[in-house]
């Protein structure tokens, strides 16, 4: 028999290439996944052998991921660069998937056209869309792809018993695990111990006459009769399985995952979190859901039973935490470590053979000769163009997904960025990304520069990243108080990490950068502004690695190439004949077994007829529940909830829309009021929670108390607001609030001030240390230091001062000892501090030592957000003495000091103040720093206060600071020998600058407070300015 | 006991020097150095000869500052010519020599020394910046070198030169252990000094030195103020007289000066402001009640200013408050300033609730055309009898048991 091309295969892959090929240029780069798997070949491309990267954390083991794709782009890119390795790769893999669907299709239904049919579906499968396009897995995809290939030839092993069969198959799946490990495992579970039972049931079947002949125990008969080989098969591909990547697995067990669980969404509740149950539920089972009944019916027939059970578990096991089967199944660990969303992805590739048939047999079959018979043909169309538009849509809107709802930043454009870590030595640092989603992994990729973060987080060591549920410091703020609070301690103490530079797309991040002493050294052409954090020695050019045997290395290189080369040799001989029809081949044995589609079984499409319906009266519930929550003014609630939507994200044209437009405010008017007002509230918080109950409501009118969480870099700011609504035309409103009136004394006015640059070399040149430029350190001087335990935290306090001619920057870095001299703990002062100094200016200071958050107790992580949640640390031992080291180093930047104290108002509890801008810029973010005296005028304890408003030039801003209640404070030690500037002792070098300091000079200026411990109070002001102008 | 230990050590003496003499018995029978000189220029060749008595080509240890190699010979005539490699002969020091063949070893010494010349001067000063008054200096380290980049031999002769205001100083210095120095003091005036220094006719660069003034002494403050009304919208300024330390010097730009205003309350207020020519100037808003400032300066632990006192008279004499709405609107003012015109928007008035004799809320709002309407909303004000105080430029309002429904 001559066989024929197969048509539908054709221009499945056709379609496929240009439909895929051409749209991965716009989506693949901004997936979640292929940067990261650019940056590994980019990785393989420079150093093929070396598996120890240093580039990502403090370093990493490429071998904690499987190597073929990551090679083979990197290979690729030696041709014609990265990208171009990533979309060959993605090409590759699209056109093994569509043949892989056709060759599962052709093993499961025996019948070409039909799987015909399914590899064109699968082209537009929206599990598959979405695994390409949103997720950018390549190593998934191509993993299964080449299981589904290998599918075919263990069958044939298992039923002829031809060692040729045994060899193709093991060499398939040698290439599957290579490219993906995790896929061969549950490939084995999944997919193949089914295929094992179909054909067991298959031999059993050709012994007798029916299907309905295959008992029990013919099926045990043959089970023993194929034993060996089902035995030889399975140590061998599991020998397969461990040896191709031997390196992965030792990694694996000497480097265990001992860390926090990171949320992922394939794990919600999908009924809870609707998002996730979109992304991880709908859209990768998109139609086939309409077609569930069927797909059950067809694997729960005999000869697919085993395939019944297997797709079963896959779609519970992909429901997540939607049902407690999931985690009862997995148990905790594997639930929490696994991303569920694979099975269901399975399980939708598992349908596909099926829905081939189905619409085989709709479009050309009984099912279309039944529905004729039954409904008439109009009916037949118009159900088939429902399903077709339905399918269509589905595969458009999985496609652009990341249209409607960006998963990324908008594309950075990396050049200035990279040129600007190739100057001047910028790259002997490392650097911090922040805001860039996982194009971090694209940077670094370009750059030789090391980051402290990465985009591997299985790959992560430094246990402030493997205690915290968060996959990037990139984007800590959406990972809550966790994400902060790490972030937090990179930013104090960036020299333990060498952490010099950040690139910042993300103008949140912008107060907690400078509150903990970095100071803005330039935007970069393409927008991203560049911090830079003074005092921090470059990496040391020798760094540690976690070094495996030369052997591991070669095989690692060596052996996935190999199986592709090997699997290319054993199977190419089949598919030339196959393609060039060179000689008439044998029909395989699988083909044996097709089934007449002559009758449709009447039930099944009246279920699923049924089942039509239920879904559509589900979605239509859902889309009745999404308007009725999102009217924005149907109920007053709505008005609100809208309303502060709309003002959290900056939509203010909406925000107005929704304001009483019987209030007579013009937009331009609205706009003006918002565009006023900035600060750590109106320009840096996001809204965590809202909570609106409606006091009173009539007819017409209504209010409301509003309680507003808002998370901000610095601090989680809780507020309660009283809105009043009204309501016409059936539409709820919201009455706009009063403005602050304050008029300015000055329309124009002039302000002198002392500015500085530091030009840096003045010489252009690369020498390393020009000695001619180097500036002198500025001097500095502590005035006091103690060590003192408050509220069961220990701290150190005091005074410093620039003595200087010269502004400074200040960083303090203070270490515990106890009685034997054993160094306890080491950090550096944060918020408490003035971190830029004028000459002659002086600051108090507060170290707080603080311990990486919650890596005791991993379970009692907050759930809810705050930045400025304090964890001390964990002393074993009683601290008694400690050390002080201050460094100084010239800054001519955030020098702004016209903020004055203009009133004050003290009583026992709080204190009210006005702070009034003098100066000609807008301050953002102002700071109180209030230090607490007792009646000797003793320093005790320093505090901060941030005020949520910013301040206008001349205007004058409120503010409230409650004075601490407790005031128990216990001076450890206020012995200042080990203090240290710039590495000298304090006292003689201050001696030398200031022979006749006249001691606590300013004391006389103390505030007088009425307390029980506490008797003065001084209140000294920081600024920071988002927008210099 | 000791007598054995002298025996062995005397034994141990001799057993050495016998050994010694030995080995140079059979020196002198193979080989003898034939080059005198001792001494050589560095960079010129230097070539040692050995006569020889057999045709033999050991290799000559040779050990200088910079390390330390092997040379292979060229026999000719009975004579083993050894050429000092350039890395060695290009550098001054001592080289120690070494011959050793079988069990002959011969051994020697040659100085070379630097050229007289100067090609390049290294020229090392710090710190850059240094204080006026004579105390404080920074050291200028000069070493000349030849052209082969070696310092001259001890005792050259290099003027370092400095200039600083209306003098030019010239000192003799000498090299001393290959460098010579000189620290330079500062002087009363601050200022920069021009340094540069001369050796055998070649000169160096020119390097600057900073010379910042000294701390800061004590200095006088005034106030300038558009009128002595608490309008709570003008602003006072406050200069400091020129800062100077104690040799004249004006201070920094930059320095830092704190203004402390204690007012009538006990509270203390304060401005912050910075040198430019030595002059901070800072600035505050007027207050909005009748006060008496009290102001003071301050570098802190090194200066103060002398105490001013400014008094601001009161402008908002009365003012009338007006219930409505069911007692809940409530509008205050007009609110007039000293000339009777409606006070600039944005006077302060405080709305103390109190509910029971114990305060209750605060509310804060600011006037607009001199007036100014709040309105107590029924959510947070429920019907009930409140005691209100109002509270704007100083002066106090007290309305007991105002009711709301």
């Amino acid at each position: 028999m001559k066989e024929t091309s197969n048509k539908y295969l054709i221009i499945a892959l056709l379609i496929g290439i240009v439909f895929h090929g051409a749209s991965i240029f716009f989506t693949l780069e901004s997936t979640y996944d292929a940067l990261i798997h650019l940056f590994f070949a980019d990785h393989y491309a420079h150093s093929w052998f070396e598996p120890w990267n240093y580039e990502w954390y403090t370093g990493f083991t490429v071998m904690s991921y499987p190597p073929l794709v990551h090679q083979s782009i990197g290979l690729l890119s030696m041709i014609g660069g990265l990208k171009f390795g990533l979309f060959t790769v993605a090409l590759i893999s699209i056109i093994l998937f569509i043949t892989g669907v056709y060759r599962f299709s052709l093993l499961i239904t025996s019948n070409r056209t039909v799987a015909g049919y399914a590899s064109i579906l699968a082209v537009f499968s929206s599990s598959f869309l979405e695994t390409l396009h949103i997720f950018g897995q390549l190593p998934s995809i191509i993993g299964i792809s080449v299981l589904m290939h290998a599918l075919p030839e263990i069958y044939l092993w298992l039923k002829t018993g031809k060692r040729w069969y045994l060899a193709t198959s093991l060499s398939l799946v040698a290439v599957t695990v290579t490219s993906h490990h995790v896929t061969p495992i549950f490939g084995m579970i999944f997919f193949i111990f089914p295929l094992i039972g179909m054909v067991i049931i298959d031999v059993s079947r050709e012994q007798v006459n029916s299907m309905k002949e295959v008992s029990f125990k013919l099926f045990l008969n043959s089970f023993f009769k194929l034993f060996k080989r089902i035995i030889t098969f399975g140590i061998s591909s599991l020998a397969i399985i461990i040896g191709c990547i031997l390196p992965y697995w030792i990694n694996s067990k000497n480097n265990p995952i001992t860390q926090v669980p990171i949320p992922h969404g394939s794990r919600d509740n999908f009924l809870e979190i609707t998002s996730s149950g979109l992304v991880f539920f709908l859209i990768p089972w998109g139609i086939l859901l309409i077609l569930l009944p069927y797909i059950f019916y067809r694997y729960f027939s005999k000869r697919y039973i085993f395939f019944g059970l297997s797709i079963t578990i896959l779609t519970v096991l992909g429901t997540g935490g939607t049902t407690p089967i999931p985690r009862m199944v997995l148990g905790e660990t594997a639930f929490n470590i696994l991303t569920l969303d694979r099975f269901t992805l399975w399980a939708s590739i598992m349908s596909l053979p099926l829905f081939g048939e189905f619409v085989y047999r709709f479009v050309e079959g009984d099912l279309k000769t039944l529905i004729r018979a039954k409904f008439g043909s109009v009916y037949h169309r118009i159900i088939g163009g429902i399903l077709a538009g339905l399918f269509l849509f589905m595969t458009v809107f999985t496609i652009s997904l990341g249209y409607f709802r960006p998963s990324q930043p908008k594309k950075i454009k990396m050049l200035p960025i990279v040129n600007f870590l190739n100057q001047d030595d910028h790259d002997k640092w490392r650097f911090l990304t922040l805001g860039f989603g996982d194009q971090m992994a694209w940077l670094s990729a370009q750059t030789n520069a090391m980051t402290v973060d990465g985009n591997y987080h299985s790959a992560r060591r430094l246990p402030e990243l493997t205690t915290r549920p968060i996959e990037r410091l990139e984007n800590s703020k959406f990972k809550g108080v966790a994400g902060i609070g790490s972030l937090q301690q990179f930013l104090t103490t960036p020299e333990k990490y060498n952490l010099k530079y950040i690139f910042s797309n993300d103008k949140f991040y912008d107060p907690i950068l400078y509150f903990c002493g970095w100071q803005r050294l330039r935007q970069l052409e393409n927008g991203i502004m560049v911090w830079e954090r003074l005092n921090v020695p470059p990496v040391s050019s020798i760094l540690q690695k976690d070094d495996v045997a030369k052997w591991q290395k070669i095989i690692w290189g060596i052996l996935p190439f190999l199986t592709v080369l090997i699997a290319f040799i054993l199977n190419i001989q089949m598919l030339l004949i196959h393609a060039l029809k060179t000689r008439p081949k044998k029909v395989p044995e699988f083909l044996k077994h097709s089934i007449s589609y002559s009758k449709f079984s009447k039930s099944i499409l009246k279920i699923t007829h049924l089942w039509s319906i239920i879904l559509a009266i589900i979605i239509f519930y859902g889309i009745y529940q999404f308007y009725l929550k999102n009217d924005s003014q149907r109920i007053p609630e709505n008005a609100i909830m809208a309303y502060y939507d709309a003002l959290d994200f900056k939509e203010f044209e909406k925000a107005y829309s929704l304001i009483d437009p019987e209030s007579d405010i013009s937009i331009a008017q609205y706009m003006l009021e918002i565009s006023v007002t900035d600060g750590l509230l109106s320009s840096y918080a996001k809204l965590d929670a809202i909570e609106t109950v409606i006091t009173s409501r009539n007819d017409s009118v209504a209010t409301a108390r509003v309680t507003t969480e808002w998370i901000t870099p610095l601090e989680k700011i809780n507020r309660v607001d009283y809105k009043s609504l009204s309501k016409h035309h059936n539409k709820w409103y919201i009455l706009p609030d009063g403005l602050d009136t304050d008029l300015p004394p000055d329309q124009l006015y002039s302000n002198n001030t002392t500015s500085f640059f530091n030009q840096g070399r003045r010489r252009i040149t690369t020498e390393q240390t020009h000695h001619e430029d180097v500036l002198k350190q500025p001097v500095l001087e502590v005035l006091s230091a103690k060590l003192v335990k408050y509220n069961n935290h220990y701290a150190i306090i005091g005074e410093v001062q620039n003595i200087d001619n010269v502004p400074a920057d200040v960083v303090l870095k203070g270490t515990l000892y106890n009685n034997d001299d054993k160094s306890l703990a080491t950090y550096n002062a944060k918020y408490h501090v003035k971190h830029k100094l004028l000459p002659k200016e002086s600051s108090a200071f507060r170290i707080n030592f603080e311990g990486i958050a919650w890596s005791k107790i991993q379970d009692s992580i907050p759930d809810t957000f705050n930045p400025d949640e304090f964890t001390p640390i964990d002393l074993d031992e009683q601290p008694t003495k400690f050390n002080l080291q201050v460094a100084g180093n010239v800054s001519g930047s955030d020098l702004y000091k016209n903020i004055a104290i203009s009133n004050l108002n003290i009583n026992d509890e709080v204190i009210n103040g006005n702070l009034f801008n003098s100066g000609i810029q807008e301050v953002t973010v102002p700071q109180l720093l209030i230090s607490y005296y007792d009646e000797n005028k003793t320093m005790l304890w320093v505090d901060h206060l941030f005020i949520k408003e910013g301040i206008r030039q001349q205007r004058k801003q409120d503010f409230e600071y409650k004075i601490l209640k407790e005031g128990k404070v216990k001076v450890i030690n206020d012995n200042m020998e080990n203090v240290f500037v710039n590495g000298l002792p304090n006292e003689p070098i201050s001696n030398k600058i200031i022979p006749n300091r006249i001691e606590n000079h300013t004391n006389a200026e103390l505030q007088r407070i009425n307390h029980t411990d506490f008797s003065y109070i001084k209140i000294e002001t920081n600024t920071y300015i988002g927008s210099p102008n | 006991m000791k007598n054995i230990h002298t025996y062995i050590s005397f034994f141990l003496i001799v057993l050495m020097s016998c050994y010694t003499t030995g080995q140079n018995n059979e020196v002198t029978t193979d080989f003898s150095l034939e080059t005198t000189q001792t001494e050589f220029e560095v960079g010129n060749l230097i070539e040692l000869k050995f006569s020889t008595s057999r045709e033999v080509t050991p290799l000559l240890y040779c050990s200088s500052s910079y390390g330390s190699t092997l040379i292979t010979p060229t026999y000719k005539n009975k004579q083993l010519s050894y050429k000092i490699p350039s890395s060695v002969s290009n550098k001054i020091g001592v080289v120690r020599w070494k011959l050793i063949f079988e069990k002959t070893s011969l051994s020697g010494t040659f100085i070379i020394k630097p050229k007289e010349e100067v090609s390049s001067i290294e020229t090392y000063i710090g710190p850059p910046s240094i204080e006026a008054g004579g105390k404080d200096y920074t050291m200028l380290v000069v070493i000349p070198t030849d052209s082969l980049d070696n310092p001259l031999s001890e005792n050259t002769l290099v003027q370092a030169k400095h200039q600083f205001l209306n003098s030019e100083i010239n000192d003799e210095i000498y090299t001393k252990n290959l460098i010579a120095y000189k620290n330079i003091y500062s002087q009363k005036e601050s200022g920069r000094i021009l340094v540069s220094s001369e050796s055998l006719e070649t000169n160096s660069k020119e390097f600057s030195i900073t010379v910042f003034p000294a701390i800061p002494i004590d200095f006088k403050i005034s106030a300038s103020r558009p009128h002595d009304y608490a309008d709570g919208n003008q602003i006072t300024t406050f200069n400091t007289s020129t800062i100077i330390d104690k040799q004249n010097n004006i201070v920094s730009d930059g320095t830092y000066v704190t203004f402390f205003i204690t007012n009538e309350k006990g509270n203390v207020l304060k401005t912050e402001g910075s040198t430019i020519n030595g002059i901070a100037t800072s600035k505050m808003i007027h207050p909005d009640y009748e006060t008496q400032w009290s102001i003071k300066a301050y570098v802190d632990g090194i200066a103060e200013s002398d105490v001013i006192t400014l008094n601001y008279k009161q402008v908002i004499k009365d003012f009338d408050v007006v219930f409505s709405e069911n007692n809940r609107e409530i509008i205050i003012g007009p609110l007039q300033s000293f000339m009777k015109q409606i006070i600039p928007d944005g006077m302060q008035v405080k709305l103390l609730i109190y509910k029971n004799n114990s305060l209750f809320k605060t509310e804060t709002k600011t006037s607009f055309e001199g007036l100014v309407t709040f309105y107590l909303k029924p959510d947070v004000y429920t019907k009930d009898t409140y005691t209100i105080v109002v509270k704007t430029a100083g002066i106090e309002k007290t309305l007991n048991s105002k009711t709301l429904w």
